[in-house]
């Protein structure tokens, strides 16, 4: 029961895009710099977020990548949903494939309710959440230091 | 760099987030168990008849369920096994962390640590390891066992 590599390198990806100055895009290098992911792996997550819409890219001299809607509509939720199979812990509580038997499953209750503490933790947290959380914390540190 | 380098596809890989077959299998056999021990022991056989799971399966389950004292075996030809503790004692947090390995969604364990990384791990990682932690305490074998009592005692088919 793991979050992959691929989810929570994901995260961090999107962290450095979001923490990039407005209306900029930033390119692969400066995120893999920023994140120390490879170029090589940071491409294959993007295209998983392309995909999904977290993240949007543009071409040219100047292209690279930003956010593909208001950070405050990003949850880390929808990041790790773009690039895990899934975050619940069992198949039958979020898709329909149950096992035939789950009408009446006492297992599944608790696999619920488990399934709930995961999903409603990463779909209370936004993108948003956590730059404001960052900057502060970063604030705080280089206040901290020149004292 | 990254040390663990590209280890995926294009496409969605493997289902990382989900409980292994061992876990989910061995939770069932021990509602199951604590259910039909009422009356003494259970044997394997009956418990794999019942949940449909293969006994080779069950035995290597209870093996790793005895060591860590939640069953203990009652030896002989008539031999099964029985729950250490009332069900109500016994947690999901440690039927799962048992079974599983650990109760971790995600290993916190990288000394080279960016800004970033650093901070996920402790506002957003530690948050969902806790959180899970929580959620699997807050269950007890006996919540389940009275989850199947109560629909024994309505209607139609059910299942542990």
């Amino acid at each position: 029961m793991r979050i992959s590599t691929r989810g929570s390198y994901a995260l961090e990806a999107v962290m450095a895009i979001a923490l990039h100055p407005d209306e900029q895009t930033i390119n692969i290098r400066e995120i893999s710099e920023r994140t120390q992911i490879s170029d090589n792996y940071l491409e294959q997550i993007f295209s998983l977020l392309r995909k999904n819409k977290v993240i949007s890219s543009s071409r040219g001299a100047y292209g690279g990548y930003q956010l593909a809607r208001p950070a405050g509509q990003i949850m880390v939720g929808d990041v790790l949903r773009a690039t895990e199979k899934s975050i619940s812990p069992v198949m039958c509580v979020e898709e329909n494939s149950a096992c035939g038997k789950s009408a009446g499953c006492v297992t599944k209750t608790a696999w619920k309710k488990l399934y709930g503490a995961i999903s409603d933790t990463v779909d209370a947290i936004s993108i948003a959440d956590l730059v404001r959380d960052f900057n502060q914390k970063t604030t705080r540190e280089s206040i901290d230091y020149s004292i | 760099m990254d040390s663990r380098g590209p280890d995926f596809s294009l496409c969605k890989g493997e289902n990382y987030m989900k409980l292994s077959t061992k876990c989910r299998y061995g939770l069932r056999a021990l509602v199951d168990l604590a259910v039909f021990s009422d009356r003494g022991h259970v044997a394997l056989h009956e418990i794999a008849q019942r949940q449909e799971i293969s006994l080779k399966y069950l035995e290597q389950d209870f093996s790793v369920l005895r060591r860590a004292g939640i069953v203990k075996s009652v030896k002989g030809a008539q031999g099964g096994y029985l729950l250490t503790k009332s069900p109500s004692e016994i947690r999901l947090s440690e039927i799962v962390s048992v079974l599983e390995g650990d109760l971790l969604l995600i290993e916190i364990d990288d000394p080279e640590q960016t800004d970033i990384r650093l901070f996920l791990t402790q506002n957003v990682w530690t948050r969902l390891n806790q959180n899970v932690s929580k959620s699997l305490h807050s269950i007890c074998l006996s919540d389940l066992v009275d989850d199947y009592k109560m629909q024994q005692s309505g209607e139609g088919m059910y299942y542990i």
